[in-house]
């Protein structure tokens, strides 16, 4: 366990009912409980193992993968009772992978942003082909695919190019006792679409050329 | 006998991962979650190719200046010389990353250990069957980009041939010759095993490979858990023969020994 991180979110947490994205956390007597935020009654099925977080975590309510964990489709209808801050940072952890850790360094003045550009070019492999997307097919596709995750953005195109196709609060580091979940580069999953962008663009263009 | 002790150190389990489905990423969290109950480490940290955590973000999360990473991959290939490397900034297998010492252990696949959860596989998906009397085939992709999971496989055949336990011992792919859709007409023996030699279940170990032994029915949409029916069947009496098909060689427990195996392996490496 991170000694530093444990400390420094056992005081984030010690100021009272808390919650981190789409989960609340609060003191029950002696343990700490875990339950989606939307969740404020009815049947629900308690857990006590922190491993169990990457279970509920893994599917949306529907049973779809989600593959990224801080997409708005946390599923409902469960409670995780924890004994330890140490096994609510280790359910956390799985519930928003790297989100405490992210947190933390940034508190430390040592989180590090990449734009898109830097991420695509060291790209290798059957992914190189994704530094040909223009700035105008990244805008829209970051505008589809990033909408639906609750991160913050810190990263854009390049240093001259900031993302415009989501809305300006989309940039903005969360105010008050909000926990910040921070986007420090594009990920993988938009790595790979930007790949489909570019194929299918080339496809299209082939397609248009005179016979 | 030697018990690892490194509470002054974090260990990182880098796999593939997978944006269709949990299996991918499932056992390296689960080998992660058996050395974090040892206490061995003083962090233990999963990072992924196509999930998260992932390469990119996993140092900082870590707090301990010393870090072992482990590819929790079958072979030495595009991913543990380029990819990993490339994304967590690796130059050799010591580098100073920020104000971590990052040290790169070998992929779990290379360990000699490999051999021995292989034979523990076979024999308990075919358990009272006898050795003498069964082919067992290890099962690699094959003409993978760069990988080489194939010679890896073959590596293993020969191992396992060595000790002489089995009466056959053969290599199989899924898109090189030999082909395992061959796989009766390749087996001498009346009792045939097939182990996947993949480091997580999913779309091969689930419908690729069953499909193509004839145990299993092309179906569409990804792998998901409730497709591990398959390994329920056995054994399958199809084309003159008994067959045991089990899980992917990476589901098996030991992993997590070979992992802290290969941190042992680097420190001895390093003296």
């Amino acid at each position: 366990m991170n000694r530093e991180l444990l400390s420094a979110f056992t005081r984030w947490l010690d100021n009272g009912p808390r919650s981190i994205g789409q989960i609340a956390i609060s003191r029950v007597g002696d343990f700490w409980e875990l339950r989606h935020v939307e969740d404020r009654g009815g049947e629900l099925k308690t857990h006590t193992r922190w491993q169990d977080a990457r279970i509920l975590a893994n599917t949306t309510d529907a049973g779809v993968f989600r593959p990224i964990k801080t997409t708005r489709d946390l599923r409902h209808g469960w409670r995780l009772v924890l004994s330890s801050i140490e096994n609510v940072c280790r359910a956390l952890d799985y519930f928003y992978p790297a989100m405490l850790g992210l947190w933390n360094a940034d508190a430390r003045g040592e989180l590090i942003v990449t734009d898109l550009r830097d991420t695509l070019a060291r790209q290798t492999g059957m992914y190189r082909v994704t530094q040909k997307i223009t700035d105008e097919q990244a805008q829209a596709l970051i505008g589809r695919q990033c909408s639906t995750c609750q991160k913050t953005m810190l990263w854009r195109i390049d240093p001259a190019q900031p993302i415009t196709s989501l809305p300006p609060e989309k940039h903005l580091r969360s105010s008050g006792g909000a926990f910040p979940l921070l986007c420090r580069e594009g990920c993988n999953l938009l790595v790979g679409l930007a790949r489909g962008v570019v194929k299918d663009a080339e496809k299209a263009a082939t397609m248009d050329q005179p016979q | 006998m030697f018990m690892l002790s490194k509470p002054d150190s974090a260990l990182i389990i880098v796999g593939h991962g997978s944006t269709l489905n949990p299996d991918s990423s499932a056992p390296t969290f689960e080998h992660a979650e058996a050395i974090i109950q040892r206490g061995i480490f003083g962090e233990v940290h999963c990072a992924f190719w196509k999930e998260e955590p992932s390469f990119r973000q996993v140092l900082h999360c870590v707090e301990r200046r010393d870090v072992y990473v482990v590819p929790n991959f079958i072979s030495e290939g595009y991913f543990t010389r380029t990819v990993i490397p490339r994304e967590l900034g690796l130059h050799g297998p010591v580098t100073r990353v920020g104000r971590h010492v990052v040290k790169y252990c070998e992929p779990v696949g290379s360990h000699m250990k490999m051999t021995e959860l292989l034979l523990h596989r076979a024999a308990t998906i075919a358990p009272g069957v006898p050795p003498e009397n069964t082919t067992l085939f290890i099962v690699g992709h094959g003409t993978n980009l760069n990988d080489n999971s194939a010679l890896a496989a073959k590596r293993e055949v020969e191992r396992i041939a060595a000790a002489g336990q089995y009466a056959e011992v053969l290599s199989a792919y899924m898109e090189e010759a030999p082909l395992i859709s061959d796989w009766a007409t390749l087996a001498s023996q009346p009792n045939v095993v097939v182990v996947p030699f993949f480091i997580a279940d999913g779309l091969h170990s689930y419908e690729d490979i069953p499909v193509l032994l004839g145990i299993a029915s092309e179906s569409p949409g990804a792998a998901s858990a409730g497709a591990a029916s398959v390994f329920a069947g056995n054994p399958y009496r199809l084309r003159d023969h008994t067959l045991y098909y089990a899980s992917s060689i990476g589901t098996e427990p030991g992993f997590a020994d070979v992992i802290m195996d290969q941190v042992s392996a680097f420190d001895s490496t390093a003296r």
